[in-house]
């Protein structure tokens, strides 16, 4: 029943849809070229500062997700590489 | 560190003005032309949102440099993104429908018209298509639907379900070192592809479940998990007003299974399916 106890949006569920998705109006009165996340770039950048700033309490639950993703990979749950799980499905 | 971080503050707080002043357009979303004002919620940056209409059409936006938001700092960014999503759920809940634009959507000057002359241009030449995404989404919204299994209890019913995992099991106890060892990688390559093969037959039936809950269903890659968990299933649905509770018992019903977990979020505005 986790998702009761986690029902709030996170910062990284809108990270993924605001910077990600969304319509991306392709026409040349445009100036950023569609497809091409500026800031998504920059922020993937960013993560190697992320130290600093969770030493302030910022970003926390951004931290803890991409940490414990980290961990939760070298704990053997590289018997699922994301990829193998995805045939089959688009 | 300390002054690494207000180093970096200083530097996004430098976004030349200079070039043009503020002739490009920032847009956060397109919805019908219904009046009622700006939603009453402050932009990027507190900037107040402004409603550029033309015909059935309005695009929310503010006046900008002709240049991208751009910056190191995930605090900045953080708060842009949170700005852009308070403007287009406002416009949402107002609106009934709505089409969000990528974050960073700057119109510029183009040919002589200013940018919100050449926003309106573009609006008149797409408004068919326009419309008939904005129909096509109304009442409905957008949830993610994140499925987790824990390895360690499910690799235990891979190796409980399977007589061969079994059958090495017990020989390994009985072989000396050397051969043992050999076992043993025999034994992980049996219980990878047990598990694999266990993946990929529960996301087709988790998917299945899911889509026939959902309008649309988008599929993204697995994130990493948290505590141990791995994420299986990395899905945004598009989902009517009236099958929001069959999808939410669906990720309760799964909830329920030994060794899966769900994270059901939302409603958000339909940012994956515009």
């Amino acid at each position: 029943m986790e998702y009761r106890g986690a029902p709030q949006a996170t910062l990284v569920d809108l990270l993924d849809r605001v910077l990600e998705r969304g319509l991306v109006l392709d026409a040349d009165i445009v100036i950023c070229l569609a497809g091409v996340p500026l800031i998504g770039l920059r922020l993937r950048a960013a993560l190697a500062g992320m130290e600093t700033m969770t030493k302030y309490g910022l970003m926390q639950d951004w931290d803890r997700e991409v940490r414990a993703g980290a961990q939760s990979l070298q704990k053997g749950a590289a018997l699922l590489a994301g990829q193998a799980v995805q045939p089959g499905l688009h | 560190m300390m002054e690494d971080r207000s180093q970096g503050q200083v530097q996004e707080q430098a976004r030349p003005e200079g070039a043009g002043g503020e002739a490009g357009l920032y847009v956060y979303c397109i919805g019908p032309a219904l009046g009622g004002g700006c939603c009453g919620v402050t932009g990027i940056e507190g900037r107040e949102v402004d409603a550029v209409v033309h015909r059935g059409l309005s695009a929310l936006v503010h006046p900008c440099p002709v240049q991208p938001y751009q910056t190191a700092n995930l605090e900045v960014t953080a708060s842009w993104v949170q700005a852009h999503h308070r403007v287009v759920e406002a416009a949402w809940k107002q609106w009934g429908t709505v089409l969000p634009l990528s974050f960073n959507t700057i119109i510029r000057p183009e040919g002589g018209l200013s940018a919100a002359d050449a926003l309106r241009m573009w609006l008149e030449h797409e408004e068919g298509a326009l419309q008939a995404k904005l129909d096509a989404l109304r009442g409905k919204a957008e949830y993610s639907f994140q499925v987790f299994w824990d390895p360690v209890v499910i690799g235990r019913q891979v190796a409980e379900a399977s007589p061969d995992v079994k059958r090495l099991e017990e020989e390994v106890q009985s072989k000396p070192r050397g051969l043992a060892y050999m076992y043993r990688q025999r034994l992980e390559k049996l219980l990878r592809e047990g598990m694999e093969a266990r993946a990929a037959q529960e996301c087709r039936e988790l998917y299945g479940r899911v889509a026939r809950c959902a309008e649309r269903v988008h599929v993204s890659r697995p994130k990493e998990g948290q505590e141990g968990q791995v994420m299986l299933l990395n899905l945004s649905c598009l989902v009517s007003t009236g099958m929001v509770a069959a999808l939410e018992a669906e990720a309760d019903g799964l909830s329920g299974r030994e060794g899966f977990s769900v994270r059901f979020v939302g409603p958000f505005p339909p940012y994956s399916f515009c």
